[in-house]
């Protein structure tokens, strides 16, 4: 199968030349579904935090998207209380030749970059809107209760 | 009105006159087109025969950098040019009323297409803009699908500067053409991570690489979902297209979703642009062509039939509403289907408890009302507490009370309305019935033919005359069935009247007719009735037509105000 060929390069690539500042391995009984501990960026609220993510590839991967979501909870306006995250390469902007290392660089960009005006969560994005600095407190707040302090 | 033109013999002269007026129009248009092809073989760039901008100059000055090529282009597809010569939607459409006497005022110019004609109309456009841009086949398919077939733009846009029109439509600057290839050792497919020089691989003009199977994937799966020219390299923040030539080249071998692509690109081309649309029958593979611009709606009604027998309204694809234009037709349909009318109804016939708010129907009895709900006594007349009226029980002496006089009028004002609206209603509902039942008369006029036939020993051309009325019924029953919308939102005026007068004309000899056809025994020998049928089928034909013409004439002299 082409398509498992791919995930097994992508997998050895993902362990080979890793992204700085991301964690991404398949579980033992199948290849399609990948552990992620991403690491918020700097200068974010999500600082200083290790969220976690899982990802599962379709069958119909590489030609439909994978499908990732937030195990930890986030306060971000792109990203739902279930951990769905609103990104528009998950969606109709998905191309069969971006990979499951661009896909976790788009997302970690999302933490870095929130964007109120296309929200998921519709009460955070307006609080975003309204009085950013109460916002960014808010997910500087709940990175600390929720995500796993770095090691 | 199909009828007319599917079945010439059925009806009157003035159809074949229609019919023929169509290929009269092509061969008009050809000739034309003949003359251009001259003019640029000359050279002449001055005085091309198309003279109404200074589009033709541009057109010839660059047909003139390359004349071999634009020479055989020219005449090989000069039958194919058409009307779309001028391909611009609606901006040199003349409306509705030409000078030429053949067409009656309200019919407009259309054609119609199958999907096959639609593909080689397609293909004509592509072929004569080709030398015009002096781009691959490829890339004059892409720019024109980018453009919505609007060629004049596009050949603004390409003359000012190329490169970015190019870049913008998704298409490649650099056209070298799309292939397919193997046998480079350092190519890896990013799809599916296959590698080396075993490697077959799609090459398309912006240079991003997959292996055919990848691209094939990719690609089918896009011709699943419908997309036909709009899909674009899977290489992300590439903005360039998978172009025709491409496609066929991936798609090769495999048939169905050849033909779905085949089907998408058709269907886009009729869906991008403005002067065509689907016939809305169910399954019916035609499609219309129509310059009637969508400014012109509210006073005209273009009105089309196609082959399958539908007849519709070109700029609302509602079915033919003729004489109302589209925005009236709408609006009435609307209105018949909400309920505001039930509301109305409720706020004529019902009024609120004061107390408890209920809504009562006043249905016998005298004025002294005690509201089921909350036990409260009142009097219908004035809505005041009845313990105000002391003994007067049946007459109210509040009646003339300022307030209760306006609460009358309102109530009687919106008593007025609805009964305008039912008395319009009625009328309308009364022909879209009788239309109905001309459906079944069809059926019995038909058996009273054949019995004709039979009785008298008359020839089938002979009772022909039965089913022609017939058929001058159902269209008349149509157009009356809209003018009373069109009545129903007139401003009451003179112009109003004259209007009125035409209907009443048309309705009354349309009944008579009706009449005749549905009950012919009762109106004295076969001979009589048959000269009478004639008759008046010719007169109410005739009744229909001065109602078409000058109501299309009306509406396009803003003759009437309708309510807004």
């Amino acid at each position: 199968m082409a398509a498992t060929k791919r995930i097994l390069k992508e997998v050895e690539r993902l362990n080979k030349d890793p992204v700085p500042g991301i964690l991404a391995q398949p579980i033992e009984s199948n290849i399609r579904y990948f552990e992620v501990y991403m690491d918020g960026p700097a200068q974010s609220p999500y600082e200083g935090g290790r969220f976690k993510l899982e990802l599962f590839l379709p069958e119909e991967y590489p030609m439909a998207p994978p499908k990732v979501r937030f195990l930890t909870k986030m306060y971000h306006p792109n990203i739902d209380k279930l951990g769905r995250i609103c990104l528009d390469i998950l969606k109709d902007k998905w191309s069969p030749a971006l990979q499951i290392r661009t896909v976790l660089l788009s997302i970690q960009a999302l933490l870095s970059a929130p964007n109120p005006d296309d929200p998921l969560a519709n009460d955070v994005a307006e609080q975003w809107k309204t009085n950013e600095k109460l916002a960014i407190q808010t997910a500087t707040q709940w990175t600390k209760m929720y995500a796993i302090p770095p090691q | 009105m199909y009828k007319y033109e599917s079945d010439s013999d059925n009806f009157m002269d003035e159809d074949d006159e229609f019919v023929d007026y169509s290929e009269e129009e092509h061969d008009f248009t050809d000739s034309e087109f003949a003359m251009d092809d001259e003019n640029s073989d000359d050279n002449d760039t001055e005085d091309a025969g198309i003279a109404h901008d200074d589009r033709p100059r541009r057109y010839a000055e660059t047909q003139a950098t390359q004349p071999t090529q634009t020479q055989n282009t020219f005449s090989a597809d000069a039958g194919d040019f058409e009307d779309d010569f001028y391909g611009i939607d609606g901006a040199e459409f003349e409306p509705v009323i030409s000078s030429r006497g053949a067409k009656r005022p309200w019919e407009v110019d259309f054609k119609v297409y199958d999907p096959d004609e639609l593909q080689a109309k397609q293909e004509a456009i592509v072929a004569r803009m080709e030398p015009v841009l002096a781009t691959s086949r490829d890339a004059t398919t892409l720019l024109l699908r980018s453009y919505l077939w609007k060629d004049e733009p596009l050949v603004e846009d390409y003359l000012t500067d190329p490169e970015r029109t190019l870049t913008k439509a998704g298409v490649a600057v650099d056209q070298t053409r799309p292939c397919i290839q193997s046998g480079d050792s350092a190519f890896e497919c990013k799809i599916c991570f296959s590698e080396g020089s075993d490697e077959e691989y799609f090459a398309p003009s912006c240079g991003h690489r997959y292996c055919t199977t990848c691209y094939k994937t990719y690609l089918v799966g896009h011709v699943l979902g419908g997309a036909s020219w709009r899909i674009k390299c899977p290489t992300p923040k590439c903005n360039m297209l998978v172009g025709e030539e491409g496609a066929r080249l991936l798609l090769a071998g495999d048939e169905e979703s050849l033909a779905r692509y085949n089907t998408n690109l058709t269907r886009s081309f009729v869906n991008d642009r403005d002067s065509f649309v689907w016939c809305p029958a169910p399954n019916c593979k035609y499609a219309i062509e129509c310059h009637v611009p969508r400014s012109a709606l509210r006073t005209t009604v273009p009105s089309v039939a196609c082959i399958c027998g539908n007849q519709f309204c070109f700029g609302c694809q509602l079915s033919d509403h003729m004489p109302a234009p589209c925005h009236l037709a709408s609006r009435w349909l609307e209105k018949c289907r909400d309920d505001s009318e039930t509301s109305s109804w409720i706020k004529v016939n019902t009024k609120e408890c004061t107390k408890c708010k209920s809504t009562i129907e006043k249905n016998g009895g005298c004025n002294h009302m005690t509201c089921r709900e909350c036990r409260y006594e009142f009097c219908w007349v004035c809505m005041g507490p009845w313990s105000e009226h002391g003994q007067h029980f049946y007459n109210c002496n509040r009646f003339n009370e300022e307030s209760s006089k306006e609460a009358r009028d309102s109530v009687s004002e919106t008593r007025a309305q609805l009964e305008r609206y039912i008395h319009y209603f009625t009328r309308y509902n009364n022909h879209e019935q009788s239309a109905k039942l001309a459906r079944k008369l069809l059926a019995t006029t038909e058996k009273n033919m054949e019995q004709l036939q039979r009785e008298l020993t008359l020839s089938w051309i002979e009772v022909q005359f039965l089913s022609d009325a017939v058929d001058v019924l159902s269209i008349c029953r149509s157009t009356l069935k809209w003018t009373y919308v069109l009545a129903f939102y007139m401003k009451p005026d003179n112009q109003m009247i004259i209007f009125e007068n035409n209907q009443s004309d048309l309705e009354m000899a349309t009944e008579q007719l009706n009449d005749l056809v549905e009950n012919p025994t009762n109106h004295g020998a076969i001979e009589d009735i048959k000269r009478k049928i004639i008759d008046k089928t010719t007169y109410v034909k005739s009744r229909w037509e001065t109602l078409l013409s000058d109501t299309t004439l009306g509406l396009q002299e803003n003759r009437w105000q309708f309510v807004d």
